[in-house]
């Protein structure tokens, strides 16, 4: 089944990038919201129609090797796709599509008026950014989209200063942190560079291979390993994120919970199994013995320090940094179940926690605040946003038909297989932290008498068909996870063996 | 004497170190964090236009420019929220911004 024809399949994986940069800038130039969000809004679903059909070529035929301008690949930038890369794409733009839908009524409640259609423009950019680091195949050209979708992204957090003044201060510290990230990143290009001469990651990877006791190779990877860990915003390293979620406009965490931190955990993948080698990391370094302790401590501490937040929209965020835990943690097995376990947690985690952001911005449309008193009595008041609400709760903790538990279903056998069964008592363990915070919630929902006087209807339409998109798509692949488990179980595979 | 590859190396690696530093040291005035990370910056830069030369390829000089733009957009940006902020709040004297601490 081919989407396009014959000449656009054969550059499926360039114009992926294409279209939403060059779309970008034209967006700014229309001045009324409405025209930006229907132009942008078409562009995002034509990326996802480009990126549906990469994965079903990725599928069919294997990898994609695109040699941009047509310069050969160790000279020229190369775009490679195999399938986590290709199922990384469907998640970025297909979380771009929905919360493109959901922007207009958001974008129009909590931005001023001129600042709209810049909106569109450098969330756009942002998707540029967000699918070049996912598709490239070239080291150094991951910078360059790593750049353009941080830099994008810290305007899109200050965007919510009209709202929130703390916005600023939020944007700030991501841009400083974000930058130092990068500046990390790309001094460990170099080490490489100068040790192997290429930035090709499946060059790297062979010229690496003889190169396993070099003091260059490995301040190199722990450069490019701390600079990662700051974009993904691993335990100690997750400073930045917390405010930067909680002040930003409500499409705009959506979104970037939902994709920023999980490409930083593709690039991550990436570098550690296919450039890197699990030889090298987990054999020779023994990677584990350093990731595996880090990754129980973001499943426990930032879930204790979300049980005390009163910002719900902060809570989530806390949130956020636990589930990048669960994600880290099955990536430190480096076995092939527990990468499996990470690929389908980066899907899980997605669909999750964009649908729970959804529903806090219908939330503060209604109350005007995103606080814990904000929610009283509100399961009567909105109850389709709460129901969304408990059910994206549901997954967080990992209750049997959300997609949060084929997550933990995975990582518990990933650390079962690995011998771990204290790992395993911990995971179950850091979910019941989940199960408090989430209760919380619910307990002033739904068995909290309303505030006297306020009256409250059910979100817009606009709000609603977008998060219950997402939510049910947490519930259906929940109960059906054939589909997606096959994707991540053979990408994982793909990996591993390319790593091996 | 000879200035090789390590007297090169040398220096960005104080640039370097100078900027986090800076960026350590100093939670009073948010203008000097900006100027230490363009501090980093640089000396990735000087890294990078030293390993070209020594590998006799023009790649790492290509590198450099690039990480010259990104900085640039990076200052600019980190210039026009503290102009935001100055606008909306008369300093950026900032007490409350609680930088590098969440």
């Amino acid at each position: 089944m081919t989407l396009f024809p014959a000449v656009v399949e054969a550059h499926l994986a360039v114009l992926l990038i294409v279209v939403p940069l060059i779309a970008a800038p034209l967006c700014s130039l229309l001045r009324r919201e409405s025209l930006a969000w229907i132009f942008a809004a078409a562009v995002s679903v034509v990326c996802l129609a480009l990126a549906v059909a990469i994965l079903g070529q990725v599928m069919a035929n294997g990898p994609i090797a695109y040699e941009m301008g047509g310069w050969a690949s160790p000279w020229g930038i190369e775009f490679r796709i195999d399938r986590l890369n290709a199922f990384v794409l469907v998640i970025v733009s297909a979380i771009a599509a929905v919360v493109m839908w959901y922007a207009h009524g958001s974008v129009r409640a909590e931005i001023g008026g001129d600042q709209q259609p810049h909106y569109y423009t450098l969330y756009l950019l942002c998707l540029t950014g967000l699918l070049g680091v996912t598709a490239t195949g070239d080291a150094f050209n991951l910078f360059v989209f790593l750049e353009i979708s941080s830099l994008s992204s810290y305007v899109l957090i200050s965007l919510g200063a009209g709202r929130d003044r703390r916005a600023l201060t939020a944007a700030f510290t991501y841009l400083v942190m974000g930058t130092i990230g990068a500046t990390f990143y790309v001094i460990g290009i170099g080490l490489l560079y100068m040790v192997t001469g290429t930035l090709n990651m499946a060059d790297l990877a062979v010229r690496l291979a003889p190169l396993a006791d070099n003091t260059t190779v490995l301040a190199g990877f722990a450069f490019i390993m701390v600079g990662l860990s700051l974009k993904l915003a691993l335990f100690p390293l997750h400073l930045w994120l917390p405010n930067a979620y909680t002040y930003a406009p409500s499409a705009v965490t959506a979104f970037l919970a939902a994709t920023a931190t999980k490409v930083a955990v593709y690039v991550l993948l990436r570098f550690l199994f296919t450039v890197f080698g699990t030889d090298y990391l987990f054999e020779e370094l023994t990677l584990n013995g350093f990731l595996l302790p880090l990754a129980v401590i973001a499943m426990f501490i930032p879930s204790l320090v979300a049980i005390f937040q009163t910002n719900i929209k902060r809570m989530l965020a806390y949130s956020s940094v636990a589930q990048l835990g669960y994600m880290v943690l099955g990536l430190s097995f480096a076995s092939i179940t527990g990468v499996t376990a990470t690929v389908i947690h980066l899907f899980n985690h997605a669909v999750t926690k964009g649908g729970l952001f959804m529903a806090l911005g219908a939330v503060l449309l209604r109350t005007g605040g995103v606080s814990l008193q904000n929610m009283a009595g509100l399961g009567r008041q909105m109850p389709l946003t709460m129901a969304a609400f408990v059910v994206g709760g549901f997954s967080l903790i990992g209750v049997p038909t959300t997609v949060g538990f084929i997550s933990k279903w995975y990582l518990i056998l990933a650390a079962l297989e690995d011998g771990r069964w204290p790992i395993a008592f911990l995971i179950l363990a850091s979910s019941l932290l989940a199960v408090i915070y989430i209760w919380r919630v619910v307990e002033v929902a739904y068995f909290q008498p309303a505030l006297e006087g306020r009256k409250i209807e059910e979100a817009p339409l606009s709000y609603l068909i977008p998060t219950w998109l997402l939510i049910g798509a947490s519930l259906y692949f929940g109960v059906d996870a054939t589909y997606t488990l096959e994707v991540a179980g053979s990408a994982a595979a793909h990996l591993m063996g390319n790593g091996g | 004497m000879d200035i090789g590859l390590t007297h090169y190396l040398s220096v960005a690696a104080i640039l370097f170190s100078l900027g986090i530093f800076g960026i350590f040291v100093n939670r009073k005035n948010v203008i000097i964090i900006l100027m230490s990370i363009e501090l980093m910056l640089l000396a990735v830069n000087i890294n990078l236009v030293a390993f070209s030369t020594a590998l006799g390829d023009m790649v790492g000089q290509v590198f450099a420019m690039f990480v010259l733009t990104v900085a640039a957009a990076e200052a600019a940006i980190g210039l026009a929220i503290l102009v935001v902020y100055y606008r909306n709040r008369g300093s950026i004297e900032v007490e409350d911004i609680h930088l590098m601490q969440g």
